[in-house]
């Protein structure tokens, strides 16, 4: 299954995903297709702006380029989702997701998809991590069963 | 840019901290896999840059080495892409410190997939005076 993480470059996030069978959809697999593109513009800059344009088809024109710019990026990843893990309250260190509204706009749109969906808290201490780390793992095996029943 | 670049993903590979395996060792067995790859070596493991399927099998034989001490991302830029090397711009690479961040989980990580089981959250709750007072007299006596 496509499973969308948020933050969706998180390491932990992805590499549970994948050990689990599951295809991870990450951020960085949209941005390659960027920065590896023989086509690209300007090849230092990998948002031309055809991003923010895109991105109207997820927020309004009144909202800032930059979260339209990476909602254009983030969009397709939500829309192939088929089910979801978000984990909240990330350190803003998290790259380029330190946009709080493009993040509050993304989660939003997972939530509204209505497909399968798993929130936590980004875990700080050692019990933390293995509750969150136990979660997922009981979310995806529970994935793989309903994919078979239904198939 | 050539054609090919565009085909080819890269993958980092990282150690967790309580890995079985050093970094030179990993590189080594890379090398030794005698796969069509770009392999960089890096402090936190590896970066493997080639077609997907080779970067999947190498990435799958290198995660076996060591299977929950040993965890894998996609990386968007090639190795030693200029726009992103820390050696062309200085200072810490873009991304740098989200893994540094999650590298301090890692270890709890690796344990809970080695040795996964129940834990609590609720946090111990202080004594009332008068429980306090009956668990004295009860030592008392």
């Amino acid at each position: 299954m496509k499973i969308a993480i948020f933050p969706p470059n998180s390491l932990i996030l992805a590499d549970l995903v994948e050990r689990k069978g599951h295809e991870a959809l990450v951020l960085q697999k949209e941005i390659r297709k960027r920065v590896t593109d023989v086509e690209i513009d300007s090849p230092p800059l990998n948002i031309t702006e055809e991003e923010p344009i895109k991105g109207l088809k997820y927020a309004a024109i009144e909202v800032p380029s930059g979260v339209r710019g990476r909602m254009a990026i983030f969009g397709p990843l939500i829309e192939a989702a088929e089910a979801a893990i978000i984990m909240e309250d990330a350190p803003f260190g998290f790259g380029c997701i330190g946009c709080a509204r493009t993040n509050e706009l993304s989660m939003f749109c997972l939530r509204k998809r209505g497909i399968p969906l798993l929130e936590l808290h980004y875990p700080t201490t050692k019990e933390e991590t293995m509750e969150v780390v136990n979660k997922i793992n009981t979310f995806l095996d529970g994935l793989g069963k309903e994919g078979e029943s239904n198939g | 840019m050539s054609l090919d670049e565009s085909s080819k993903v890269t993958r980092m590979i990282i150690l967790g901290p309580a890995a079985n395996i050093s970094q030179p060792e990993l590189i080594r067995k890379l090398h030794m896999m005698e796969l069509p790859l770009t392999i960089k070596s890096t402090c936190y493991g590896a970066v493997v840059n080639g077609e997907e399927s080779v970067v999947n099998k190498a990435v799958e034989q290198a995660r076996n080495l060591d299977y929950c001490n040993i965890f894998t991302k996609d990386r968007g830029f090639p190795p030693g892409d200029p726009r992103r090397c820390r050696a062309k711009r200085g200072g810490a690479r873009e991304g740098f410190h989200q893994l540094e961040k999650e590298f301090e989980l890692l270890g709890f990580v690796s344990e809970a997939l080695e040795h996964p089981k129940k834990v609590s959250l609720k946090k111990p709750t202080k004594v009332s005076v008068d429980t306090f007072k009956k668990i004295c007299k009860g030592v008392e006596e």
